[in-house]
């Protein structure tokens, strides 16, 4: 067993709080669970040896961290600084309440403890090590009808050498509407396990942004696990930057009819960075929608790794599911992996994938030089042009705003090394 | 229109019947003592027995895969027989008028063309009738050109220095489990060798046929085309109906020298089990080929039978501007399951490669498509499309799809596309409003489904592979 497992689980078995009842489970899933290796499915391209025999400091210390909101953006900001929530914030709209998790009122902790590791499916190794040992986050509930216009944006923020293992839940309750922002960051040699489980209720709304920023030697694990009732609407936007170690699973239940779920993923990596998505979407019921759009660029000796699966249950009939995965590769050493997966056991269903791979289009490279656009300026377009559609989608305006020049910065350092 | 279907669900297996030949069967189990008698038997020189030997030790120490998408009992490999050979081949027959009347008569009842329609169909078959290739014919004609077609175990003695230098070099020893076990006692199969710049004047054909119970069939298949060569090769199988699962897991190994091209079709209907499944064949099949310089492979497949099918026919693109292809159908119904796909390894710069793959699930069956392409940093403008459809006909069966999509090459490029439907009440109304039977209507619409495969089949092969489907169609309307 790798030190870092056999350290998650005697720390696991000091954890004693209202959510015990429900990590007994997981911890004794745990125990069984080995350290992956290649040869297990899930993680046969990416390797988690990083972290095999790491262990890091948790939430012992609190250093100052330069962190700007937003600009433009009334956003309701939950900033964790090594998984210690730094304001709760207080006059919030009417229908919503934020609790951090180690400090969540009786009534709450009824509801909360039930949905815990309901979204999430079990197999997930670092699923598995957040459920023992979660000690920070936040429980989210968004009350019947209500609609909440100001987006809660959640920040971590972590010190060298530290770790964070964070959970968060959100209820929208039925026909409310809420815009989550998840924004991971950093570049310090540290680990995130963020999991975060979401319940969409019947004919709600969730409009989800996951960015996960953290470069270099910042480890982030972390999951997305989404559960759609009756009618209700996903809309997430995913942005990943790779590191040594960042691996994102995310997870679309539809658990009642006619519910929707669009979901554009961009991952954008730099010089020798990894970064491993594996999407989930789990039809078990019919008339059910997803529509999902991975798009990636690929730099220098980074690996890219992509799996989509679509499972349609037996008893989805009548199903519309697509899957598309694009992917540029910038030099000769990148490396993609991609999967994407169908598994069909309903006849009725309209399903399709596709994947493709290759460079970047050489002759609208010579065309733009030719017109006197340099090079790197060019690139950059050209790179832009590949996800900017996906940036055109976000339904917040000012969000994608913000976000351009981050990605534009992003393709100047990705060029820059080529 | 109920009870139609009704009788077609349970009609029997139209190639389901027992052969009484006596056989030479060793008692079940396999240990290093089989793997020796096999060999003496076969009269093997010493280095032959080493190489299975190996490939024993290596299949012992090996674990039996589980990542493909079935679902079976565990397979005791010691309560298999693993040698089985007709009677009568001990006076060796020297003409056809020789050969067991009841043998050529179960070849009659499948329609294989082994008298006289064989040479108007201009076919050499290589019968292999449970482990022991009995005839074969077309041999003379063949020599006049240098190609040569016989059975492996002859081939051994033979042509020693071709088979010890090409056997085993595609999918060595210790490939996969299944791989290593044939390996180890494999009986009989086809050897085939193009001389330089011959063009193979006949389709090359051999008919498998398992006969005996409780026997496992173990073919190992070595086809070498010489610089600037060309063959085309046809396998056929069709087993008769029994209770105990078969076990099945030949080799085929393909080497397609520089400019040489290598057409390998297969239509495969053996004995998928009655409607639970009990009692079809377990088919687990590693086949590759490897293609060099200008050198062009070719797998085109038609999957009906097997209660099981794990099968992957691939293609090592190492020379430049190599070309692999790969064209499916697959059909399961009942309760058959298969995973079966391709992997295309471009290793060479400019390599091509195209996956055609149409699945067709029916009853409870499941169907998976498993596939890898993988661009290596040495393939330089290498190219890729893959296409795979699965049509779903009722609602209680599978349609999966697996695809590995590995590039490290920025100018290689990769398409893959999928999609999944079922027939549809529209073409079924435009079909029927027409004065066709539903079931005349499904099988023209999964005839039209198949096309693309159709079409690179050899003609006379083509035309059973759509007869195939339509009887093993037959019923899956509802």
């Amino acid at each position: 067993m790798s030190a870092y497992l056999a350290n998650a689980i005697e720390q696991g078995q000091l954890v004693n709080d209202w959510l015990t009842p429900k990590r007994l489970g997981s911890m004794a899933l745990l125990q069984q669970t080995s350290w992956p290796t290649r040869k297990t499915e899930s993680w046969k391209y990416t390797s988690v040896r990083s972290l095999e025999k790491k262990t890091f400091e948790r939430g012992t210390t609190n250093d100052e961290h330069a962190f700007s909101s937003i600009a433009g953006l009334d956003a309701i900001e939950l900033v964790f600084v090594n998984g210690v929530l730094q304001q709760l914030p207080e006059g919030l709209p009417a229908g919503l309440s934020i609790a951090s998790l180690e400090n969540v009122p009786e009534s709450t902790q009824v509801w909360a403890r039930e949905q815990f590791n309901v979204a999430k499916p079990s197999q997930h190794l670092f699923g598995l090590v957040n459920d023992v040992l979660a000690d920070n986050g936040v429980i989210v509930d968004v009350a019947e009808g209500v609609t909440i216009d100001t987006p809660i944006h959640l920040v971590n923020l972590v010190s060298e050498n530290n770790e964070t293992q964070q959970r968060v839940i959100v209820r929208v309750g039925q026909n409310a509407k809420v815009t989550m922002i998840e924004h991971n960051t950093g570049s310090v040699e540290s680990l995130v396990n963020h999991v975060a489980e979401y319940f969409v209720e019947e004919s709600a709304e969730l409009e989800l942004y996951r960015f996960s920023f953290r470069t270099e030697k910042a480890l982030t694990v972390s999951g997305a696990h989404v559960q759609l009732a009756k009618k209700a609407k996903l809309n997430a936007t995913i942005v990943g930057f790779g590191s040594e170690l960042s691996r994102m699973d995310l997870d679309v239940l539809h658990r009642g009819e006619n519910a929707f779920a669009k979901i554009n993923a961009i991952y954008l990596l730099a010089k020798g960075e990894h970064f491993d998505l594996h999407s989930t979407i789990e039809h078990e019921i019919g008339h059910c929608v997803t529509d999902e759009t991975v798009r990636g660029i690929v730099g220098e000796k980074a690996t890219a790794v992509f799996n989509g699966r679509i499972h349609i249950h037996r008893d989805a009939q009548k199903t519309l599911a697509e899957l598309n995965n694009k992917n540029l590769l910038l030099t000769d050493d990148a490396k993609i992996n991609t999967k994407p997966e169908l598994e069909i056991y309903a006849d009725d269903v309209r399903c399709a994938h596709g994947a493709t791979v290759a460079e970047l289009d050489k002759s609208a490279l010579y065309y733009m030089t030719s017109r006197g656009v340099s090079r790197d300026t060019a690139l950059v377009m050209l790179n832009f042009g590949f996800i900017n559609a996906l940036v055109d989608e976000m339904p917040n305006a000012v969000l994608a705003e913000w976000l351009r020049p981050i990605l534009k910065e992003r393709f100047v350092k990705m060029n820059a090394e080529l | 229109m109920s009870d139609q279907i009704e009788d077609a669900i349970n009609r029997e297996y139209e190639a389901g019947f027992v052969s009484n030949i006596e056989s030479e069967t060793f008692a079940p189990g396999l240990d290093e003592d089989v793997v020796r008698r096999i060999s003496a038997i076969k009269g093997e020189p010493e280095w032959m027995l080493q190489w299975r030997l190996k490939a024993f030790r290596v299949w012992q120490k090996m674990e039996e895969p589980d990542w493909a998408h079935l679902n079976y009992p565990k397979i005791d490999y010691q309560s298999i027989s693993y040698y089985s050979a007709p009677k009568s081949m001990a006076d060796k027959p020297k003409s056809l008028d020789e050969v067991d009347p009841e043998l050529l008569a179960t070849y009659e009842k499948l329609g294989i063309p082994l008298h006289e329609q064989e040479m108007l169909a201009g076919v050499a078959v290589d019968a292999v009738f449970d482990s022991v290739s009995v005839v074969t014919t077309f041999r003379e004609k063949l020599e006049e050109a240098g190609v040569i077609f016989c059975p492996i175990s002859e081939a051994v003695h033979k042509y020693p220095d071709l088979v010890k230098q090409y056997l085993g070099k595609v999918v060595p020893q210790h490939d996969n489990y299944f791989a290593a076990l044939n390996c180890a006692v494999f009986t009989d199969g086809s050897f085939v060798y193009i001389p330089k710049g011959t063009r193979c004047p006949m389709e090359l054909s051999t008919y498998f046929r398992i006969n005996e119970q409780n026997t496992g069939q173990f073919e190992r298949t070595l086809i070498v085309a010489d610089e600037g060569s060309h063959v085309s090769y046809l396998e056929g199988c069709t087993a008769p109906q029994r209770d105990e699962n078969q076990l099945h897991a030949a080799v085929v190994e393909l080497v397609a020298l520089d400019d040489a091209e290598i057409k390998y079709s297969t239509v495969q209907n053996w004995y998928p089990g009655d409607e639970n499944g009990k009692g079809g064949i377990y088919n687990f099949v590693t086949k590759r080929g490897i293609c060099h310089t200008n050198a062009k492979i070719s797998w085109t497949q038609v999957e009906t039978g097997s209660a099981i099918t794990w099968k992957y026919p691939s293609c090592i693109l190492k020379g430049d501007n190599s070309v692999g292809e790969f064209y499916s159908v697959a059909l399961t119904r009942g309760a058959q399951q298969a995973d079966t796909g391709t992997k295309m390894i471009h290793l060479g710069k400019n390599t091509k490669s195209t996956i055609i793959s149409k699945g067709i699930s029916a009853g409870r069956s499941n169907n998976s498509y498993r596939g890898l392409v993988q661009m290596h940093s040495t393939a330089g403008k290498a190219r890729n499309f893959t296409q795979c459809d699965s049509l779903l006909i009722g609602d209680k069966c599978g349609a999966h799809t697996f695809p590995y999509v590995e590039s490290s090459n920025a100018s290689a490029i990769v398409e893959h596309e999928a999609t999944t439907s079922k027939v549809s009440d529209d073409q079924m109304f435009l079909c029927q409003q027409r004065g066709l039977d539903p079931e005349k209507a499904v099988s023209m619409i999964v005839n039209g489904f198949c096309k693309e495969v159709f079409k690179e089949l050899p003609m006379e092969f083509a035309v059973e592979a759509g007869k195939l489907l339509e009887i093993s169609l037959e019923g899956s309307v509802g």
